[in-house]
């Protein structure tokens, strides 16, 4: 046995102490071991188990999917598509000068912005929002430093330009709607985020068996638009072409079917493309087919005219002796169209005759003439489902001027209307005297399939039959009077002219120069199935409703009649 | 000198006692303690495969729904590339570069009895143009 001295024997003491020390050393550290045991597991438990959880269990919320936008025959107007957003860190970038030259033609940007956005002393810049998917991988395959990625939805508008006006558009950053229907419906289009409880590993991976609860989120309603693609195109080609012809500075067609109330068309000029606003001027935005009032001129005729009818004073035969010109105080009103000295009711609508409509509007009177005015909706919003609508002008009967209110007012001044509200006026006409409330919006489809029709309000105006006696006499404008250009070969139409001089608030007085042409019309006119109204804003050429507007007009209904299958009615 | 005798004890069975010689019966069955303990470890191991199986099909559901994602929004792309083409501004366009016009001339083939005005709206009409051309 080794180990024994020459004297053949350890001491027996010292063994034993060896032994104590390894037993206590072993002591303390199981005794340590036990400590921290029941520290961890005990005392501090609730702490580290939430710490634990806190770094395992993830709280995400689930975005909900933003309706789509559908004409009314199913095409796509606003789709949310994945994209990809490329952002950086520039603290990780050694060499930004590089990167921005590589980044340069994968995102299609000068280098030297996005080396601008890399030399910023942050941690996280935007490199390009909202990539396409294509795109994205290629800036992922180039491998380059402190470039990372993030799916975002975005909002794609494929129509671009051609129904921006109506459809409007989101802010980029939170898809909330900012303009136009994505703005007036953006509740029901957004839905309702869910949220997801999960475990995750290290690695993002869900952890099978642990803590998972989910809240589905629910996806926004679709919107079902009147709007019909073709007649909006065939509107915005016309307008596009009659303002080039005419030099306006802008204009407005609105087109509808006045037995629903449905808006088939509604276009504004100049556009914009919502896919791309860098660098638009937001006034562009304007629908001005809702928002921008203008005096509506001679398309104002066909109110008074139609009062009186209604109101029994005249009929469309009662005759009146024109004068040359018709002075109140200082204003002198003449009428601008060649004509006999003696018309006829349905004349003066033909002939556009100032003179003789001022002569009907003052048998009227301002009050008969004001409750009339305020029954076909002017001086109140349509209520159309499109924010900032105008509601218009016109003053209460007591506050008219005594003068040249009256006057003014039959002719079409003293009043200011949107173009839908005039447009809806001669829709009342066309749908025998019942005013249909406007709207966009055919139905609401929910996230489950479930169809909400919208329901239009209704009122009668005028009787069926003061409905029909005006609709005749605005075809006898087109047939005999100043809207000879608005025909429609094969079919049966009416409309009325109005060219309205511009109140220029520099001088206080109404320009010379600048003027409002517009024409609103129906057809066929025995069974109108369409309205159009035409709006011109400062044309410089063919300065008038009857040469400027009425042209647009009848390439407008036409292109309606033939895409609603409409049967043509002799002409 | 002669020591006493010590008188050496005897081990004889008590009364009622007896010898019991050890059957092979008595000894511990070892073979069905092996089968119980293979069971035991099959199932052990069933269970622990069976975890397995289940985690990574956990995984595999994953990665399928991350597919369908993907597949999604491949969908919602084609439908938005599908509305991009049916744009009647690039319809246009595309009919025009290929010679297509709008006609210059329209005809118009009224049917009789289809979609034409009625009597009493002809009548009216008649009545108020007779009153237009009798004007001064």
């Amino acid at each position: 046995m080794t180990g024994l001295g020459p004297t053949g024997a350890t001491k027996p003491g010292r063994g034993r102490g060896r032994l104590v020390a390894v037993g206590v050393a072993l002591l303390l550290a199981w005794g340590g071991v036990g400590y921290r045991l029941v520290v961890v597991q005990g005392v501090q438990a609730a702490t580290f188990s939430d710490h634990g959880e806190g770094q395992r269990v993830q709280r995400e919320t689930l975005a909900a999917d933003r309706g789509t936008i559908f004409d009314r025959d199913g095409r796509e107007l606003a789709v949310t598509v994945d994209s990809v957003t490329v952002y950086a860190n520039p603290l990780e970038i050694d060499d930004p000068a590089t990167v921005a030259r590589l980044l340069a033609p994968l995102i299609g940007e000068p280098p030297g912005e996005i080396l601008t956005r890399l030399a910023a002393d942050s941690t996280f810049v935007y490199v390009a929002r909202q990539l396409e998917r294509d795109q994205a991988q290629r800036v992922k395959e180039a491998l380059l430093p402190g470039i990372y990625f993030l799916d975002e939805p975005k909002r794609a508008y494929p129509l671009g330009s051609l129904t921006a006006h109506v459809v409007g558009f989101v802010q980029p950053d939170d898809n909330r709607g900012l303009e136009g229907l994505e703005l007036q419906y953006d509740t029901p289009l957004a839905g309702t985020p869910g949220e997801l409880v999960v475990e995750r590993d290290p690695q993002g991976r869900t952890i099978p068996h642990g803590d998972y609860s989910i809240v589905p989120a629910e996806p926004g309603s679709d919107l079902v638009l009147t709007i019909k693609t073709e007649i909006q195109f065939a509107a915005t080609e016309a307008l596009q072409r009659g303002i080039d012809r005419t030099g306006a500075v802008s204009g407005t067609v609105v087109v509808l079917q006045p037995e629903t109330g449905e808006v088939l068309a509604m276009v504004t000029l100049p556009g914009y493309d919502p896919n791309d606003r860098s660098g638009i001027d937001s006034s562009l935005y304007r629908n001005r087919a809702v928002t921008d009032l203008f005096e509506p001129g001679s398309t104002q005729k066909l109110v008074t005219i139609a009062a009186a009818l209604e109101s029994g004073l005249v009929d469309p035969w009662t005759a009146f002796d024109i004068p040359e010109a018709i002075e109140i105080e200082d204003t002198r009103f003449e009428d601008f169209t060649v004509h006999p000295d003696q018309l006829t009711v349905t004349e003066i609508v033909a002939y556009s005759s100032n003179l003789g409509t001022i002569l009907v509007g003052e048998l009227l009177g301002a009050r008969l003439m004001h409750e009339h005015m305020y029954g076909f909706g002017e001086g109140r919003a349509t209520g159309v489902d499109f924010p900032g609508e105008a509601g218009g002008i016109l003053s209460r009967p007591e506050d008219w001027c005594p003068s040249t209110c009256v006057a003014g007012t039959s002719i079409g001044y003293h009043v200011a209307v949107t173009p839908l509200q005039m447009a809806q006026v001669y829709a009342t006409v066309a749908n025998d005297g019942v005013w249909v409330q406007p709207h966009l919006v055919r139905e609401i489809v929910d996230g489950h399939g479930a169809k909400m029709p919208v329901i239009a309000h209704e009122r009668q105006v005028v009787s069926a039959e003061t409905a029909g006696r005006v609709r005749l006499m605005l075809e006898a404008v087109v047939d005999l009077g100043t809207g000879g250009s608005a025909s429609v070969i094969g079919y049966r139409v009416g409309g009325k002219t109005g060219t309205t001089q511009q109140f220029d608030v520099e001088t206080g007085e109404y320009s010379e120069e600048k003027v409002v042409a517009s024409f609103i019309g129906m057809a066929p006119i025995n069974d109108p199935k369409v309205v159009v109204a035409v709006v011109l804003d400062s044309p410089l050429e063919d300065a008038s409703g009857g040469s400027g507007a009425a042209p647009i007009f009848a390439e407008v209904m036409e292109a309606a009649l033939h895409q609603l299958g409409v049967p043509p009615d002799g002409s | 000198m002669t020591a006493p005798a010590r008188s050496v004890p005897i081990l004889v069975p008590r009364a009622g006692l007896r010898v019991v010689v050890e059957s092979d019966r008595r000894r511990v069955p070892i073979g069905g303690w092996i089968l119980v303990a293979s069971v035991l470890f099959a199932a052990f191991l069933g269970m622990i495969w069976s975890r397995t199986a289940l985690d990574h099909n956990a995984f595999d559901i994953q990665e399928i729904e991350y597919q369908i994602e993907i597949e999604e929004a491949r969908y919602w792309e084609l439908r938005l590339e599908a509305a991009r083409l049916q744009d009647p501004a690039r319809i246009t366009t595309l009919a025009e570069e290929m010679g297509m016009v709008y006609p210059d001339q329209v005809r118009t083939i009224v049917v009789s009895g289809v979609g034409g005005p009625g009597a009493d709206a002809e009548d009216r009409w008649a009545e108020l143009k007779g009153l237009l051309s009798a004007s001064p």
